[in-house]
């Protein structure tokens, strides 16, 4: 019988890494990539994170086997320095902002909110007078805009990351629950001059969050592991 | 770290309540991970950010933080100093991972139980007393945040020797393990036996005892790098390393002394104390800050005075000065956190409190720039699944490849070197699924990256159960447009915004059941699926589906595929059976004709 041709279905994490894009770049963000298996310069080094810290403690590392100084990233914040070092080489200079999501990589037992992979949308802007302000302010928009109806809040906590400075845990608001749900800061000055940006005259905020993370909460997924499982069963958005 | 509110309430006598606390720990110095009420006392367990690390793993340290945080005042109490009589302790720093040794003799302690209030302060941290002067070290570490150590002089040949370990060299610990120490490792050591592990663990052969008569006293500070490196290789964590790898002050060393000291005069109160000796071979220097208010006010976006920075950095109890808006703060020894204005910022914005900076959406210029391998990625994944192909998101781990990582926690110790392998997987596990999909074959698509030993790629694969098809992203995009990111984001997008629910699936097996039915020409096959979903139960778990129809003599056969399902039980034949019956009688009823 003749049928119309029939669509694939989009898995979610999927839909979930293309609204957040959209939003962003209603924001003004632009999308930024960089590779997964990294060196430790932009993993680390760059970072702030100096070697044998005990921050190094907080990312359970894949290392690489027979190649020294590589690792499967941590996180997608080697993005930014990848982005900033081109940017700085080409001539560029900030203001920018940029998002960069990717799969990143923990060597962890896995349970229902652990996974070894996972996706991160990081995002980083830079100015002349980016602030804590604008932090609270594009995060709180993104929030809004991607929950849709829902009421949504942002709190900031004290927290610690070697790259930024100061950095926070930015708790979300959803109904009437908060959730921890992300770690942000604003950028180490040091991060900033490791990429040739004087950081004297420009400052900025970045975040990290973690889509699989997104995604459960917008579907309510109750499992991280269903994600990765090439199941279609999944795919019901 | 478990953190007693009894015993902080000590040095803050005007504390809030409990409950209060924990609120004031989370938005101002770091997380509650519990709060438990113990008898009289509530023992919060804080987790002390890194970066504080150096002065907040001691109820002082986390005292004075909330002082400065609250505006109250902090009792700082210390005891008498005791003054010594000559000694012949000698002490020689041979290594530059020691930057400072402090050791006294005391002699004619007695070691006894301690007196309760030092076993109720230790159970409330979650320590077991064990004699009067193990319980000391240990009160004296919660306390201050410095570890100290004792020997049993007796047991000690000649001059305390700090150095590194000869490589093979060999010590037991308190704790009965045999350590083989390499030249990175450093120890102290006498003039014929290892002591100890610095800032590690003590060594077995100078072990206090119930016989012990005559102690030294050690308050030390080591290079937290050294410490950490040894005690990651010989795999021993112990409460003294988590401070000494985090970067003690030297400074604190003095007071350490001076209350070990009144804690045995306390509780031996017949022991002799003599004169400390103090080899201080890497001196902190006074570190000063400077700092604008427009810099601070800039940082977190609001406007701050320069009373309301003075209010914080007297709550803080900072000594500095002013001139107008710029600022020089002399930073007390056992802040090693606070070293750029950055550091400032944080510590006025923390206790400000960051619910005070409103949120603001910064003005920027939209960027027309694509990122191309982006772009790339979501023009694949739109082609293909306007073609009719699925999408997963299988693992990049695997159990063969050219890369490999260390240390997994899993058996797949690869990455993967190819989509095709995890895209054929899926394949299989969805045909079985078939039915449950609402699809008519399973076809099935990743973007993905996999990883040669040159280096990796992205790939793209796509493909049904007869044929996969696996390329290089570039290789798929080769004669793409590179319009805008917008114009393609848009189109992803342009589904209805309705939230859905994430739906559940059942483990249990499902069965299927086709059945065609002869119905009048023009009958609207709507019909028919109200008669399978009315009759059908809560067991028929998806949408009927029409898999077949075609007209003759003015009749016409549709046949539809329906699918039953449990989400508790697999389900029998017969329980199906009844069900097709049903809708068999209720089809006849409506005078069609089940073929």
């Amino acid at each position: 019988m003749e049928e119309e041709k029939q669509k694939g279905k989009e898995h979610p994490l999927g839909i979930v890494i293309n609204d957040a894009v959209k939003i962003f770049s209603d924001l003004g963000f632009e999308v930024a990539t960089g590779p997964e298996l990294e060196d430790e310069w932009h993993n680390f080094d760059a970072l702030n994170v100096p070697a044998d810290h005990p921050a190094r403690d907080m990312q359970d590392t894949f290392w690489i086997k027979n190649k020294p100084g590589y690792v499967l990233r941590t996180h997608t914040s080697p993005v930014q320095i990848r982005f900033m070092e081109n940017l700085v080489k080409s001539g560029g200079k900030p203001p920018f902002a940029i998002i960069a999501p990717g799969k990143v990589f923990r060597n962890e037992a896995t349970d229902a909110g652990h996974e070894m992979q996972f996706y991160q949308l990081e995002g980083l802007m830079i100015g002349e007078d980016i602030s804590v302000a604008n932090l609270k302010g594009i995060l709180f928009e993104f929030f809004k805009r991607f929950f849709g109806e829902e009421k949504v809040g942002i709190r900031l906590r004290p927290s610690f990351f070697p790259f930024v400075e100061p950095g926070f845990e930015v708790d979300l608001k959803k109904g009437d629950k908060w959730f921890e749900l992300l770690g942000a800061g604003m950028v180490h000055p040091k991060v900033l001059e490791n990429c040739g940006i004087d950081s004297k005259k420009y400052q900025g905020f970045a975040f990290g969050v973690g889509l699989d993370r997104l995604m459960m909460m917008k579907y309510k997924v109750p499992d991280i592991r269903l994600v990765y499982q090439g199941d279609l069963r999944l795919n019901q958005f | 770290m478990l953190i007693s509110y009894k015993w902080l309430k000590s040095y803050v006598p005007d504390l809030p309540s409990p409950e209060k606390l924990a609120d004031i720990f989370n938005f101002h110095i770091c997380e509650v991970e519990e709060v438990k009420n113990v008898g009289e006392d509530t023992i919060f367990d804080i987790k002390i950010l890194p970066d504080r690390a150096h002065d907040l793993l001691s109820h002082r340290g986390v005292a004075r933080d909330l002082a400065g945080i609250l505006g109250l005042k902090y009792n700082d109490i210390n005891y008498p100093k005791i003054e010594g009589e000559k000694t012949n302790l000698e002490i020689k720093i041979e290594t530059e991972n020691c930057r400072r040794y402090i050791g006294r003799i005391v002699q004619n302690v007695k070691v006894e139980q301690s007196p309760n209030w030092v076993k109720e302060h230790l159970a409330s941290v979650g320590q077991r007393s064990i004699n009067n002067l193990v319980d000391a070290t240990n009160i004296v570490m919660f306390d201050r945040g410095n570890p100290t150590h004792i020997f049993d002089l007796e047991k000690v040949h000649g001059k305390i020797i700090i150095r590194q370990a000869h490589k093979g060299e060999k010590m037991m610990t308190l704790d009965n393990k045999e350590v083989e120490l390499r030249d990175s490792d450093m120890v102290i050591a006498d003039e014929k036996n290892i002591l100890a592990l610095a800032g590690i663990k003590g060594g077995k052969i100078a072990e206090v005892d119930e016989n012990t008569k005559n102690i030294i006293i050690e308050v030390a500070n080591f290079n937290p790098t050294s410490v950490r490196r040894t005690a990651r290789a010989i795999n021993i964590y112990t409460d003294a390393v988590k401070r000494f790898e985090n970067d003690l002050s030297p400074l604190m060393a003095d007071s350490s002394m001076n209350d070990m000291s009144a804690l045995i005069k306390e509780m031996c109160p017949e022991a002799i104390f003599e004169e400390m000796i103090d080899q201080y071979r890497e001196k902190q220097e006074q570190k000063k800050l400077s700092f604008s208010i427009e810099k601070i006010s800039k940082i977190l976006g609001m406007n701050l005075s320069i009373s309301e920075v003075k209010k914080v950095l007297d709550n803080f109890d900072f000594e500095y000065k002013n001139n107008e808006n710029n600022f020089e703060v002399v930073i007390p020894f056992a802040r090693l956190d606070l070293n750029i204005e950055e550091d400032m910022a944080e510590e006025i914005g923390r206790a400000i409190g960051y619910d005070k900076i409103n949120a603001e959406l910064p003005k920027i210029k939209k960027v027309v720039r694509v990122d191309e391998t982006f772009y790339k990625i979501l023009w694949t994944r739109n082609k293909l699944l306007e073609d009719g192909y699925s999408e997963v998101m299988n693992y990049a781990f695997c159990d063969k490849g050219e890369v490999e990582v260390l240390a997994s926690a899993s058996d797949k110790k690869f990455l993967r070197t190819n989509l095709k392998n995890g895209i054929e997987e899926s394949i299989k596990l969805n045909q079985l699924n078939l039915p449950l999909l609402g699809a008519d074959e399973v076809k099935i698509f990743e973007v993905g990256t996999v990883f040669h030993k040159h280096g990796e790629v992205i790939h793209v694969c796509y493909g049904d159960k007869k044929n996969i098809t696996e390329v290089t992203l570039d290789e798929f995009c080769r004669d793409i447009p590179m319009t805008e990111l917008d114009a393609l984001l848009e189109k992803l997008n342009s589904k209805d915004q309705e939230l859905k629910i994430f739906e559940s699936w059942s483990v249990y097996p499902f069965i299927t059941r086709d059945i065609a039915v002869w119905v009048p020409e023009g009958t609207k096959p709507e019909k028919l699926v109200q008669v399978y979903k009315d009759f059908g139960t809560e067991l028929l778990i998806k949408e009927p589906r029409l898999f077949d129809s075609f007209t003759k003599d003015k009749k016409t056969s549709f046949a539809y595929r329906l699918v039953f399902q449990a989400i508790d039980r697999t389900l029998t034949d017969d329980e199906i059976n009844q069900i097709m019956s049903k809708i068999t009688q209720k089809i006849v009823s409506l005078g069609w004709q089940v073929r």
